[in-house]
């Protein structure tokens, strides 16, 4: 009988071996993105797992090129970012903390609808926010940081579960010493909510640089490129006519790159945020 | 002690206060804000009463023509072409637009419903005046109605743009596509379009898009299911693995797992598409080592559908496994250690710990957002659409490919040839049903919803 | 609620339907006003922008009261449909479309129907498969300016010209990439075969011929083709004739410039071999598509318009159309001129446009419907997903159902 620790040692040994494969499984794809990025290509279409020829040209190229304003496209994205972000982050907060900690005659029967409203695919109020933005005449970024900000009321469990943890009886003492309710809101939940506020604030600043089917409905009808955000823009590159999905696809990959370098990088740091969010949450569910 | 709204019923009815109430209060049963005025709350008063004024205004000149029009939705359904001779070339006279016909014609039903309850509430504030005088109450004066607003209504402030974007672009957005079921806008009447009631909804479910939606369905829940468990297991099976005795450095495993996650879908799955081609690079691989001699189709047309829709799963999991195991992670680290101290004592192996109090803790925590993920997993337009977009296709479906979900499938049938949006819209109705029906199944089954 | 979100919600909601209910609802006509001052929108593909950019600035030298813009359109000419039917109010005023798509487009009010001087211009001066093209119910609905049609790309170093004149003969001697997937490319074998789609003029709706055994037959060739040995199912055809897996590809003259690149001195183009299909020799067709330039009924100015397409599509443009993109023209006297009679891929395509070679795409509306059932149908049929006892059913109902209303 082997003694315990030879056997802790070989389990360990295994335990370490298996992670490790899984590990390089996992990256094997982001690996081939990377190499894509940097091989020469003129077909479409990347065959091999390591580049045949090497070449800086791609990531030249897509600053460079005029039928696809990338710089154009970082910029307009990280105004909407930003922007949405503060709407939406201080929208996101207060509808939470209002649902959590207020109590009024209709917030059953909303939290009710808001649940039932989600159930709703997405797709579903596509046209009917191009007619309104259309009547608008705001089919343009301002339009689309409307319809990021103005869905944001909905996006409140994660901050909402977050805010039933926080005990009540600090709220009570505060209104004993005679502070408002704003007060309250103000100078004792907002500082207690500092991680969800983080994590909120990421996620909505997240998502313009991701979101290509409503960017796409919204700015693709000028047909200007110089609009575009940059997930429909790269997106576009692709589809927008019979021969670009070749002429332009090893571009492409260096522009996906490029984007996907910040996006992974604000993640990681989002993730201790995110994790407490989804616990804290999931405790009161 | 939170204050609660009152749920003792009034002391008055509408009818004692209209028939002992004074001129003002008489007044604010026709001019909103008259009670309100009289009583010195002017910022209340005033703004009742402007309201009134602004809402008739509005209905009298555009409501009530918006709303008659939604019976017909547009008298002129065909267009006319008609040669100008002036000029030398030929003008469209269009028929009536019927989307923006029903688009006005709802909002205008929107207005009215909210000046109902506005007018619904300004009796109520009149009642509670009428109330307060009668009793010989004080009543609010302007400064602290005016201050209440930061008190005892700031869930009314607070609230009150995050709902008018939540009514502006949800709820008026889906009242919209849900009456465009009952429509027959489709490819052959674009712009002007009458009501149909259910036919669109006999396309779907017994006509010619039957022989599609029941089988999409199926594969939509099958891998709703599929997805869900894949992910949750494989995401706690990880998590176990990392945080198991003697693993060192395990934010960096942790790190490097949630690189997949991080990655835009956009990019990562079009790039895995073309990973995964016949004659991309995994094939290449895996035939330059000797492994395979004709490269595996895992996911081009000519894959077999159920090889297509495995590694549709596979691929799945590669995205979805992090986070769970990011979760995961999170609730094993909290896990009450005593306890399980306690069990190893007792002589409990690795698995009947697992069994016993680890999964059973990660399934309690987890229940809600699980459910929230099969959901989610139901309506999971990337995946599909970047991986295979819907491929391999299907001969026997009209608009969806073997991998397609219901909400591909929905998207296929707005944007693509076809473009029949009424089918589209019964489909969105029909997919909420099923989430709903779920929702409401599932949340009988844990206590957590009761809190709300 | 509070009363003073009620209120300031209802206000400031009623501002907005009151700002909204300015925007008109009631029937609109196109205003059209002659030579004032106009400024227009020109959609071409993303690669075609720049030398559009230049023949612009020659139009507005000639009419200096015209402005024009000339940006790429959102999803490519192929998609000019959804493009324009998303919110034609709001798309170009001349926007490029190909040739199948100009029945839907007029039924649904989308194009007008051109003036009579033009219409007679295009009757006169085009060729007549162009002409023909473009003319829909007996109206000419858009201005065209090239011609396409898929011919034969091959490596001359690894194939004779000879070796590709028939189908056989090229698969015995090398490897031709192409993909059965793609309903555009692969259903003309049913023409060959002898069938026709929406009748001889493609404007008959119950007119189809192909629910009979020259339909079985076509389906038969191309389920045969799985074992051909010469034969490589690709989406990416491009890439494998870079790579030497394959020796020819068919492809349109879109790709030309790109094959050029790729095959340098062993470029070599030629018309579409025979085939044997039901037992003959015939000659394996391809679709004539015709593209062209329409003007967008929902057009403040039309015959600003009218005069910008004309323009664009005029003899010179067509000319730099070729010069810079190999586009084949279809006005007489340019498909005469020196530059397309010494291009080969001009030569090939212009044999391929000849009646017998191919045919004009169909531009009933039902066109849609066609395009998505005819890709399954086909590929399936090739690998084999579609058995050989199920063909006479399955082309009857694809027959059904693209001759429905």
């Amino acid at each position: 009988m082997k003694s315990y620790s030879n056997q802790r040692k070989v389990s360990l040994f295994f335990r370490y071996l298996l992670l490790t494969i899984l590990a390089i499984l996992w990256l094997i794809p982001i690996l081939w993105i990377v190499l894509a990025s940097f091989s020469y290509n003129d077909t479409g279409f990347i065959s091999t797992f390591f580049p045949e020829k090497w070449t800086f040209q791609n990531y030249i190229g897509i600053f460079t090129n005029s039928q696809f304003p990338y710089l154009h496209w970082i910029i307009n994205t990280l105004l909407v970012a930003i922007i949405s972000a503060t709407l939406s982050t201080f929208i996101q907060i207060s509808v939470a903390y209002v649902l959590s900690r207020l109590r009024f005659r209709l917030r059953k029967p909303f939290l009710q609808i808001a649940l039932v409203l989600g159930m709703f695919p997405g797709f579903m109020s596509m046209i009917a926010l191009y007619y309104i933005l259309k009547g608008l005449n705001m089919l343009n970024l301002g339009g689309l940081i409307l319809v990021y900000v103005g869905g944001a009321g909905l996006g409140f469990y994660v901050a909402k579960g977050f805010f039933d943890t926080i005990p009540r009886s600090l709220d009570e003492a505060a209104e004993l010493d005679g502070a408002t309710k704003w007060q309250v809101f103000t100078k004792i939940g907002l500082p207690l909510s500092k991680p969800m506020i983080v994590y909120t604030a990421l996620t909505t600043f997240m998502a313009p640089w991701v979101d290509f089917i409503f960017s796409g409905i919204i700015l693709s009808t000028s047909g200007d490129p110089k609009t575009y955000t940059i997930a429909y823009g790269l997106y576009n590159m692709l589809s927008s006519s019979k021969g670009s999905a070749t002429t332009y696809f090893a571009q492409f990959v260096a522009g996906c790159v490029i984007i996907a370098i910040p996006i992974t990088i604000l993640f990681i740091i989002m993730q201790k945020f995110y994790v407490s969010g989804i616990t804290a949450g999931a405790d009161k569910g | 002690m939170f204050k609660r709204k009152g749920h003792v019923p009034p002391k008055a009815s509408y009818k004692e206060v209209w028939s002992k109430g004074d001129a003002a209060d008489k007044l604010s049963f026709f001019f909103m804000g008259a009670s309100a005025l009289k009583n010195k709350q002017w910022a209340k008063g005033l703004s009742l009463l402007i309201s009134e004024i602004v809402f008739l205004v509005w209905f009298i000149f555009s409501g009530a023509s918006a709303l008659s029009m939604l019976s017909n939705l547009g008298e002129n359904k065909t267009k006319k072409v008609v040669f100008d001779q002036a000029q030398g070339v030929y003008v469209t006279k269009q028929p009536d637009n019927s989307v923006l016909i029903l688009l006005f014609g709802i909002m205008a039903l929107f207005l009215v419903i909210g000046f109902i309850c506005l007018y619904v509430t300004n009796l109520r504030s009149t009642r509670a005046n009428y109330i307060k005088k009668r009793d010989g109450k004080h009543i609010a004066t302007n400064k602290e109605e005016l201050a209440s607003l930061l008190d005892s209504r700031l869930h009314a402030t607070l609230m009150f743009i995050p709902l008018l974007g939540i009514i502006l672009f949800t709820v008026l957005p889906t009242v919209f596509m849900i009456s465009m079921a009952f429509t027959n806008y489709d490819r052959q009447h674009p712009i002007g379009f009458s009501w149909t009631g259910f036919q669109a909804f006999g396309n779907v479910l017994s006509g010619d898009l039957a022989g599609t939606f029941f089988p999409v369905l199926g594969w939509t829940l099958i891998w709703a299911v599929a997805a869900t468990a894949t992910t949750f297991l494989g995401g706690v099976l990880l998590a176990l693995l990392i945080e198991s005795k003697g693993i060192k450095h395990r934010k960096v495993w942790r790190t490097i797992f949630i690189v997949a996650y991080a990655v835009p879908q956009f990019v990562s799955l079009l790039l895995i598409a073309q990973f995964l081609d016949a004659q991309g690079p995994l094939n290449t691989l895996l035939q330059n080592w000797g492994w395979i001699s004709w490269p595996i189709h895992f996911i081009d047309n000519e894959a077999a559908p159920w090889v297509a829709r495995l590694t549709v799963i596979i691929v799945n999991m590669w995205i979805g496994i992090p986070v769970s195991m990011l979760v995961s992670m999170a609730i094993i680290q909290n896990l009450p250690q005593d306890q399980i101290e306690a069990a190893r004592i007792d002589g409990a192996n690795a698995f009947q710990i697992f069994h016993n109090i680890t999964f059973p803790q990660i399934l309690f925590v987890m229940g809600p957002s699980l459910i929230q993920q099969f959901i989610g997993n139901i309506n999971n337009f990337n995946v599909i659409f970047l991986l295979t977009g819907g491929k391999p296709m299907n001969n026997n479906y009209n608009g969806a490919g073997s991998t397609d979900l219901l909400v591909n499938w929905l998207y296929n049938l707005t944007f693509g040839q076809q473009q029949r949006y009424n089918a589209s819209a019964v489909l969105g109705i029909l997919i909420f049903i099923l989430s709903a029906t779920i929702s409401l199944i599932a949340y009988r089954h844990t206590t957590a919803f009761k809190e709300g | 609620m509070s009363f003073f979100k009620k209120a300031a919600l209802s206000s400031a909601a009623v501002l907005a339907a009151l700002s909204l209910s300015a925007c008109s609802k009631s029937s609109s006509s196109s205003s059209s006003t002659a030579d004032k001052k106009a400024s227009l929108t020109l959609w071409v593909d993303t690669e075609q922008v720049s030398y559009y950019k230049d023949i612009v600035k020659d139009f507005h030298k000639k009419y200096p009261n015209i402005t024009v813009k000339v940006t790429q359109s959102p999803n490519g000419s192929a998609n000019a449909k959804t493009d324009v039917g998303k919110d034609a109010s709001k798309a170009a005023d001349v926007f490029e479309v190909p040739n199948d798509q100009l029945g839907q487009m007029a039924n649904a009010g989308y194009i007008n129907p051109l003036s009579p001087s033009d219409t007679a211009n295009i009757k006169k001066n085009y060729v007549s498969q162009a002409s023909k093209g473009v003319t829909w119910k007996g109206k000419v609905y858009a201005y065209p300016y090239a011609q396409q049609a898929d011919t034969i790309y091959y490596n001359k170093s690894k194939l004779s010209a000879n070796d590709v004149k028939d189908w056989d003969t090229l698969t015995s001697k090398g490897v031709l990439a192409t993909d059965f997937t793609n309903a555009y490319t692969m259903w003309p074998i049913f023409f060959s075969a002898g069938t026709t789609l929406y009748g001889e003029n493609g404007e008959s709706l119950k007119g189809s011929t192909f629910n009979n055994q020259n339909g079985v037959n076509a389906l038969t060739w191309i389920a045969k083709q799985k074992s051909n040995k010469g034969v490589m199912q690709t989406s990416n055809a491009l890439n494998q004739l870079k790579k030497g897996n394959a020796d020819a590809i068919m492809d349109g003259p879109w790709n030309a410039a790109n094959i050029k690149k790729i095959l340098g001195k062993n470029f070599a183009v030629a018309k579409y071999p025979t085939v044997t299909v039901g037992g003959k020799k015939k000659q394996l067709e391809a679709f004539l598509g015709i593209e062209g330039f329409a003007v967008n009924s929902h057009t403040s100015n039309a015959k600003a318009a009218s005069q910008l397409a004309a323009y664009i599509t005029n003899k010179k443009s067509q000319l730099i159309a070729h010069e810079k993109a190999g586009q084949i023209p279809v006005l007489k006297s340019a498909v005469n001129s020196s530059a397309v009679q010494n291009d080969p891929v001009a030569k090939s395509v212009i044999e391929m446009a000849q009646p017998g070679n191919s045919v004009l795409q169909p531009k009933l509306p039902q066109m849609a419907t066609f395009w998505d059932g005819a890709a399954p149908l086909i590929s399936g049929t090739y690998d084999g997903k579609i058995k050989a006892s199920q063909y006479k059913a399955q082309l009857a109902k694809f027959s059904k159902k693209i001759s429905q209303k």
